[in-house]
C-alpha cells in the first residue's frame, strides 16, 4: 500500500521580498484508499499543501515522501514523469484543453505516457462511462456544464491509474446538484475501485461526505479527525 | 491573433517599403534617362572631359547615318553643345547650351512635354531659346524676354548673341534645370562655326558634339552599345549607366535596399513576435501549468510553443504576401502622389508621383525571412514557458 508522508513541511513564498508563510510545519500521513477533505478558510494553505504533497511544488523545508520516493532528490523533469505515474490532479477551473473533446482530453494524458491507441481508446471510454458521461464523449468542454467538465477532469486524472487523486476545490464553481453528483461519483469510485481522493473545500456539504477531515489554520494542521 | 496581424503587417510593410524603394530608384533612373541622359550617347572621347567645342564629332552626318540604321534604335538626336554665359538685366550665370533639332529631340526625350510655359522650340523665328522655370526665376526673365548668350566659337573668338525665350521647361531635376538651356542646333552652329567652315573639316551646319539615342528595349542597351562601338571606332559610345555612374549605383542598390528594409522589418518582427508570444504564454499560464501538472514535460511544452508560433506565421504569411502584392499592384498602376513634397523630391531628381515596383524575388526573400524569423522569435517565449513552475502557473489567475 502506498502512503504519502510529510514531516515538518514549511512553504514560504517570496522569501526575499515580503515572505508569506503558507505552510508552517505540517506533519501528515495519507494512505491509499482514503476519502479525505482538507478544509480551512481562504489563505490557510490548502492549495499549497495539495501542491506540495502532489509534487507540483517543493517545500521550503521538511520532507515529502510519496510512496517511498523522495521528491527532493528528483530533477524537475523526473518529477513530472513521477507525477504522471502516481498522482492525478483535478483543478478548480481551467482544467480541460478547450480544443479537444472529452474523450481526447482523457486520451491526451495516456498519449503523454505513450500508451497504445487501442488501450487509450478503451480506457477513455470506460472512464467516461464511470463518471456518467457515456453520451458526452465527443463534446468539447464549451459544450459541457461545469459539473460535466469536472467529471471529465476526474476521468482524465484517473486515466494513468495513479495512486492518489488530489483535487483542489473541485466543487467551488458548481451548483449544489452538480456538487452532489460529483461527490456521488467520487465516493463510488473510492468505494468500488479503492481510488484515493484528497480534496480541499470550504463547502460544508462536501466536508460532510469526507471520511477524514484535516483542518488547516494559518498553514498548520489545527485538527485531523477520522469519522465512522 | 496578435501574432498573425503582426506578421501580416510586417510582411506587408516589408513588401511595400521594398516596392517604394525600388519604385523611387526606378523613377529616378527613368527620369534621368527620359528627361536628360537618354539610353546611349556618342561623343568624341575627349569631349566629356573637357566639354570644349573643338572636340566635335568628325563627320557627324555619317555617324548619324550609322546609328539610325542600327536595328533596335528607336530615336536619335544630334546635338551641338557649348558652355556659355547667359545674362539678363538681373545678372549672369554659367550654363551649357544644347543645340538641338526640335523634332528629333522630342523623340529622344520628354523635353517638349516638360515645357510648362510658352512653347517648345519650333522651326520658325531666329535665335529662340528654352530655359528652365528655375533659371528664369534666377535671371528674373519671362517668356519672350531677351537673354544674351556669350561663348567661344570654334575659332576661339568670343561671340555674343541675343536669344528670345520661347518657353520655360521643368524636368523635375533641379540641378539639370539650372545648368542647361536649349536652342536650335542651326542657330548655335551658325554662331559656333567660323565663316570659313571647311578649314575645320566640318561642312556648314554639320557641327555636332553629341548624339543621343533611345533604344526600343532598355534591356538591349548594352548590346546596342556594343554593336555601335564596333561600327564607330574612335568614338565614345556610352550607356546611361556609364554616363551617370550614380544611376548604375542606384540600380545596383535596388536589391540591397530591399534586403536592408527586409532586415529592419524582420528585426522589428522578431521583437513583435517575441512580445506577443510572451503575452500569449502569460495569458495561457494556467493552461500550460495544467499541461505540466498532468505530465507534459518541458521539452514537449517547448516544442508546442515553437510549433504554434510557426503555424501562426504560416497562416499569416500568405495573407501578408497577398496584401503586399495587392498594394504593389495598385500603386504600380495608380501611383502615390507626393506633390506636397514635390520640391524636395525634385531637388533629387525624383518625380512627384511614385509608382511602386518590386523584383519578384523579394516575395521569396520575405517569405523565407519571415519563416526563419518566426522560428527564431518563438524560442524565447518557449524557453520562458518551460521555466514556469506549474504551481506558480496555476496560482496566477
Ligand atoms: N505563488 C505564491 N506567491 C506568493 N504567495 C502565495 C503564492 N501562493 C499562495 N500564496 C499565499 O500563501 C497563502 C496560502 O495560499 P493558498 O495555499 O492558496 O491558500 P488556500 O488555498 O487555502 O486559499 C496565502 O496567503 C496566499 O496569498
Ligand atoms: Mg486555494
Amino acid at each position: 500500500m502506498k502512503v504519502i508522508t510529510t514531516i515538518g513541511v514549511t512553504k514560504v513564498y517570496n522569501p526575499d521580498k515580503i515572505p508569506v508563510r503558507a505552510l508552517n510545519g505540517v506533519d501528515l500521513r495519507i494512505e491509499q484508499g482514503e476519502f479525505t477533505a482538507i478544509v480551512g478558510p481562504s489563505g490557510s494553505g490548502k492549495t499549497t499543501l495539495l501542491n506540495v504533497i502532489g509534487g507540483l511544488d517543493r517545500p521550503t523545508s521538511g520532507d515529502v515522501d510519496i510512496g517511498g520516493a523522495d521528491i527532493d532528490a528528483m530533477s524537475d523533469n523526473k518529477l513530472i514523469d513521477f507525477r504522471k505515474q502516481h498522482i492525478g490532479f483535478v483543478f478548480q477551473a481551467y482544467n480541460l484543453i478547450p480544443v479537444l473533446t472529452a474523450r481526447e482530453n482523457v486520451e491526451f494524458v495516456m498519449l503523454l505516457q505513450k500508451r497504445p491507441k487501442q488501450e487509450r481508446h478503451d480506457r477513455a471510454e470506460e472512464l467516461l462511462r464511470a463518471v456518467g458521461l457515456a453520451d458526452k464523449m465527443d463534446k468539447r468542454p464549451s459544450e459541457l456544464s461545469g459539473g460535466q467538465q469536472q467529471r471529465v477532469a476526474i476521468a482524465r486524472a484517473l486515466a494513468p491509474k495513479p495512486d492518489f487523486i488530489l483535487a483542489d476545490e473541485p466543487t467551488a464553481n458548481l451548483d449544489s446538484v452538480s456538487t452532489a453528483n460529483l461527490l456521488d461519483i467520487m465516493a463510488r469510485l473510492n468505494k468500488e475501485e479503492n481510488i484515493t481522493f484528497v480534496f480541499s473545500t470550504h463547502d460544508q456539504r462536501v466536508i460532510d461526505r469526507a471520511r477524514r477531515v484535516i483542518t488547516l489554520v494559518d498553514g498548520k494542521v489545527a485538527s485531523d479527525e477520522v469519522r465512522g | 491573433m496578435v501574432v498573425i496581424s503582426a506578421v501580416v503587417i510586417g510582411i506587408w510593410a516589408a513588401i511595400s517599403l521594398s516596392g517604394f524603394a525600388t519604385g523611387m530608384i526606378k523613377s529616378y533612373v527613368n527620369n534621368a534617362v527620359q528627361n536628360i541622359i537618354s539610353h546611349i550617347q556618342v561623343h568624341q572621347p575627349e569631349f566629356l572631359e573637357e566639354y570644349d567645342v573643338e572636340y566635335y564629332l568628325p563627320d557627324a552626318p555619317a555617324v548619324e547615318q550609322v546609328i539610325r540604321s542600327e536595328p533596335g534604335v528607336k530615336a536619335v538626336s544630334v546635338r551641338s553643345l557649348s558652355s556659355a554665359m547667359i545674362s539678363s538685366a538681373k545678372g549672369a550665370r554659367g550654363v551649357r547650351i544644347k543645340g538641338i533639332v526640335p523634332e528629333d529631340e522630342a523623340q529622344v526625350n520628354a523635353l517638349n512635354e516638360n515645357v510648362k510655359e510658352g512653347e517648345y522650340l519650333s522651326a520658325e523665328g531666329k535665335n529662340a531659346i528654352l530655359v528652365s522655370v528655375d533659371l528664369a526665376k534666377k535671371l528674373n526673365v519671362k517668356v519672350r524676354s531677351k537673354v544674351v548668350l556669350t561663348f567661344q566659337g570654334l575659332d576661339g573668338e568670343i561671340t555674343a548673341a541675343a536669344f528670345r525665350i520661347v518657353g520655360l521647361f521643368d524636368t523635375g531635376n533641379n540641378p539639370f534645370d539650372e545648368a542647361y538651356v536649349f536652342v536650335r542646333r542651326e542657330d548655335l552652329n551658325r554662331l559656333l562655326e567660323p565663316t570659313d567652315g571647311h578649314k575645320y573639316g566640318v561642312a556648314p551646319g554639320a557641327l555636332a558634339h553629341e548624339i543621343a539615342l533611345m533604344v526600343d528595349d532598355v534591356r538591349s542597351v548594352d548590346a546596342v552599345a556594343a554593336r555601335l562601338r564596333e561600327k564607330l571606332p574612335g568614338l565614345d559610345v556610352e550607356t546611361y549607366r556609364q554616363l551617370s555612374p550614380d544611376l548604375d549605383l542606384y540600380e545596383g542598390q535596388m536589391t540591397s535596399i530591399s534586403i536592408l528594409y527586409l532586415t529592419i522589418i524582420l528585426l522589428a518582427l522578431v521583437f513583435g513576435i517575441i512580445n506577443t508570444m510572451l503575452m500569449a504564454v502569460l495569458e495561457r499560464i494556467k493552461e500550460l501549468g495544467m499541461l505540466m501538472a498532468i505530465g507534459m514535460n518541458k521539452f514537449r511544452v517547448f516544442i508546442m510553443i515553437v510549433f504554434e508560433t510557426i503555424l501562426l506565421g504560416l497562416v499569416a504569411m500568405p495573407i501578408g504576401l497577398l496584401l503586399g502584392y495587392l498594394t504593389i499592384s495598385y500603386v504600380q498602376s495608380h501611383g502615390i502622389d507626393l506633390s506636397t513634397y514635390a520640391n524636395a523630391l525634385e531637388d533629387y531628381g525624383l518625380s512627384a508621383v511614385i509608382y511602386f515596383e518590386i523584383e519578384p524575388v523579394v516575395y521569396w526573400q520575405v517569405a523565407v525571412g519571415v519563416f526563419l524569423t518566426a522560428i527564431l522569435a518563438s524560442i524565447y517565449p518557449a524557453w520562458k514557458a518551460i521555466k514556469l513552475r506549474p504551481v506558480e502557473a496555476l496560482h496566477k489567475i
